[in-house]
């Protein structure tokens, strides 16, 4: 670890959702780059096992906070940005409907931003985003998905409420940082995955209608191993020269959704699973979209073209700019990776 | 033209904006919400403009002709009677009020203005529930019921319900006197009242679930039981549960000489038809009888969807229609007063039961015990 960064191993630095399965492993690399004052902010009803066992696995993890508030909260965000430098910020809102997403990511936001402008020692607010808030419809099949993409306009036709309170959460991160001069990053991880999370990422396919319907055919997929995408996250609230930028985050080797797929059946459990073609995904999902809409919503339209582009279109993708910029290298190789994601189903069937 | 307002910018309030919209003669035209940028982000995807983050400031700028008041509950009371003394008609989502006298003052306020006010209460709307009430005016049953029952049920799996108030007690549900009960429940009570007199006696004994209990519930409680009796003797049972599984939404009425079930899971009703077979025809007959009527019930839910009819929100938004016919025809509200105020009694009454007495130690709760000493309402 570089010792050229914006602060010093005993600055204090808040950590929000530092209990979820990207903040845990924030909360684990920032211990062992020997940053010993972290606050780890977490939901008053979580479950700690996770980060405690990381907090007591080292000396330094002792030292740290657990704060636990919501971040609704204007005054558990002052107790949470009190006194802190970075804030790395991945609390995010799950809810499915549009305004608890809005309300979880955006609104939790702007009050811990205001928060850290008023009581912090103010460094840098990283905001862990997501590739959900990007937009492929009007890209070919195939094309170079960057941080110079498009971000989706209509997330309330494309019935993502993830999607809508991510883009709202960062538009206010830029809102900040243009007006009130917070120095800030945006991270948009891809699909995270490793121990800790099991479920398929919906760009292999559905099992909505029970059975599964392998929709990400020969894609890439925008895969990032947790520890690689927790190493992205820490190293963009350290490095210097980056206040404003916005990274994509995933790993260098990506593997296609059938390779993804035949992995995971190999290991964990054989099942049926029906390819379809993206043209006739793309065309039931415009059908539904039309139907929903003829029918002012007798089907709600979860699923419509927007969205079948942004799962299941297929780009490819670049992590350029986080190896320039941040020094960024993955510290697992794809096949360990891959490896220990399909552990966690020997350890404990499911 | 029906010029409508939203005031708390919610997860429920895209219902009632999308109700809204399938109503011929309305529009909803302003938007407000303590925190604006609630009230922007549902402007901002329903191409609404005016948003407000104050009640008083909306209602002198927007003049609308109906409120619907979709806040936290603690809000119901003092933001209707706001808007009932700016001249509108109030819509205030359930439950009514936070407490019966508060649901007394508004409709009287109501009353004296000459304004309209009525009760999310839309699972009283639905499709199933519409056609109970022909039957039931149609004297289906042969007379008043003799006893009715009331299940309704809650999945505790739904964290994103559930997680924020557990370990919260400044959660805005934890600050009700009946708490995730309070919330939740009037839909299940509003069912019965209107075939109960306004004199009952109640007795009530909730306990929390081992699954609440290792959630970290606290002092919530999750499993009421809830004994009624009206002056004329018509009973009723009311379930509440979030442990029955599967999940039970369903009112069953038995009167003097037919009975009906009302499923809301499935949106089906059966009849249940005085008739006696001999032998052991009784074992054959019957079931494919009901068997037909099952049949039945698909096939008419299968040509209401065909015909648009079968929505998702389909009680509230024939609620909210009958509503604003009632204001435009001036006849009488979709949901009479009288139920409006005894929903709200019974639930003064079933939270003082449970909650009170549980404070007292007087009652383990807890682990189920039954609270006695019924109540006799006073009449309004």
């Amino acid at each position: 670890m570089s010792s050229n960064n914006i602060i010093s191993t005993s600055d204090r630095i808040l950590i929000t959702g530092s209990n979820g399965f990207i903040g845990s492993k924030v909360v684990e690399i920032l211990l062992e780059y020997g940053f010993a004052n972290l606050r780890c902010f977490v939901r008053p009803s979580s479950k700690l096992d996770r980060l405690k066992n990381i907090l007591n696995a080292v000396p330094a993890g002792k030292t740290a906070e657990i704060v636990s508030g919501d971040l609704l909260s204007r005054d558990d965000c002052r107790k949470a940005a009190e006194g802190v430098s970075v804030i790395y910020h991945l609390a995010a809102g799950m809810e499915k409907s549009f305004a608890g997403a809005f309300m979880n990511s955006a609104i939790a936001t702007r009050n811990l931003m205001d928060a850290f402008m008023e009581h912090g020692h103010v460094a840098r607010f990283v905001n862990v985003s997501s590739f959900a808030v990007y937009s492929n419809l009007k890209m070919p099949r195939g094309a170079l998905l960057d941080e110079t993409c498009p971000l989706e306009d209509a997330p309330q036709e494309r019935h993502d409420a993830y999607c809508f309170g991510k883009l709202k959460q960062e538009e206010l991160v830029r809102e900040y940082g243009a007006k009130h001069n917070l120095p800030c990053v945006i991270l948009r991880p891809g699909a995270v995955f490793g121990p800790g999370k099991k479920a398929l990422s919906g760009r292999v396919g559905i099992d909505t209608f029970g059975f599964f319907i392998h929709l990400g055919g020969a894609n890439q997929l925008p895969l990032t191993f947790v520890d690689n995408c927790a190493e992205a996250i820490v190293l963009a609230g350290l490095k210097p020269g980056v206040d404003g930028e916005v990274f994509n985050v995933v790993d260098d080797e990506r593997l296609t959704s059938a390779e993804f797929l035949q992995a995971y059946k190999q290991k964990v459990k054989p099942f049926l699973s029906v390819r379809v073609p993206f043209f006739v995904a793309n065309g039931m999902c415009g059908l539904w979209e039309n139907y929903s809409k003829w029918r002012q919503g007798q089907l709600p339209p979860v699923f419509n073209r927007r969205r079948a582009a942004a799962e299941w279109k297929g780009n490819c993708y670049s992590n350029q700019k986080l190896h320039d910029r941040l020094g960024w290298k993955p510290r697992v190789n794809m096949s360990s990776a891959l490896r220990a994601f399909l552990s966690q189903y020997e350890q404990a069937p499911n | 033209m029906l010029r409508i307002a939203i005031i708390g910018c919610g997860k429920i309030a895209d219902q009632h904006v999308l109700s809204c919209r399938r109503i011929v003669g309305c529009e909803v035209v302003a938007l407000c919400d303590r925190e604006v940028l609630m009230a922007r982000q549902l402007g901002e995807r329903f191409g609404i403009a005016a948003c407000f983050d104050d009640a008083a400031e909306m209602l002198r700028s927007a003049k609308p002709n109906v409120v619907h008041i979709t806040t936290p509950p603690q809000g119901h009371f003092s933001l209707a009677k706001q808007c009932l003394e700016a001249g509108s008609h109030v819509y205030l989502e359930k439950p009514f009020t936070v407490t019966a006298p508060e649901a007394e003052e508004l409709i009287r306020l109501a009353e004296n203005r000459g304004l309209k006010i009525t009760a999310g209460h839309n699972l009283q709307f639905t499709l199933e529930m519409l056609e109970m009430r022909r039957l039931v005016a149609q004297n289906f049953l042969g007379g008043k019921p003799v006893h009715l029952e009331s299940h309704f049920s809650y999945d505790l799996g739904d964290a994103s319900y559930v997680g924020p108030l557990l370990g919260n007690r400044k959660h805005w549900v934890r600050q009700l006197p009946g708490q995730l009960l309070h919330n939740i429940l009037s839909h299940g009570i509003a069912k019965l009242c209107p075939f109960l007199d306004d004199r009952v006696e109640i007795i009530a004994s909730a306990h929390q679930s081992a699954q609440l209990q290792r959630l970290g519930g606290e002092e919530i409680l999750d499993e009421l039981r809830v004994l009624i009796r009206d002056a004329s003797g018509t009973t009723a049972f009311f379930c509440f549960s979030t442990q029955l599984k599967p999940g039970l939404n369903q009112l069953r009425i038995c009167g003097p000489v037919n009975s009906i079930t009302v499923d809301h899971a499935s949106g089906s009703l059966l009849r249940h038809v005085k008739k006696s077979y001999k032998s052991y025809l009784t074992y054959f007959v019957p079931p494919l009888k009901n068997a037909k009527q099952h049949f039945r019930n698909a096939c008419v839910n299968f040509a209401n969807f065909l015909n648009g009819k079968l929505h998702q929100d389909s009680g509230m938004k024939e609620l909210i229609e009958s509503f604003y016919q009632s204001i435009q025809s001036q006849g009488p509200p979709p949901i009479p007063y009288r139920e409006i105020l005894l929903t709200a009694r019974i639930m003064d009454e079933i939270f003082g039961q449970i909650y009170s007495r549980k404070q007292a130690g007087g009652i383990a709760v807890i682990t189920g015990g039954v609270a006695n000493s019924p109540l006799v309402l006073p009449t309004p």
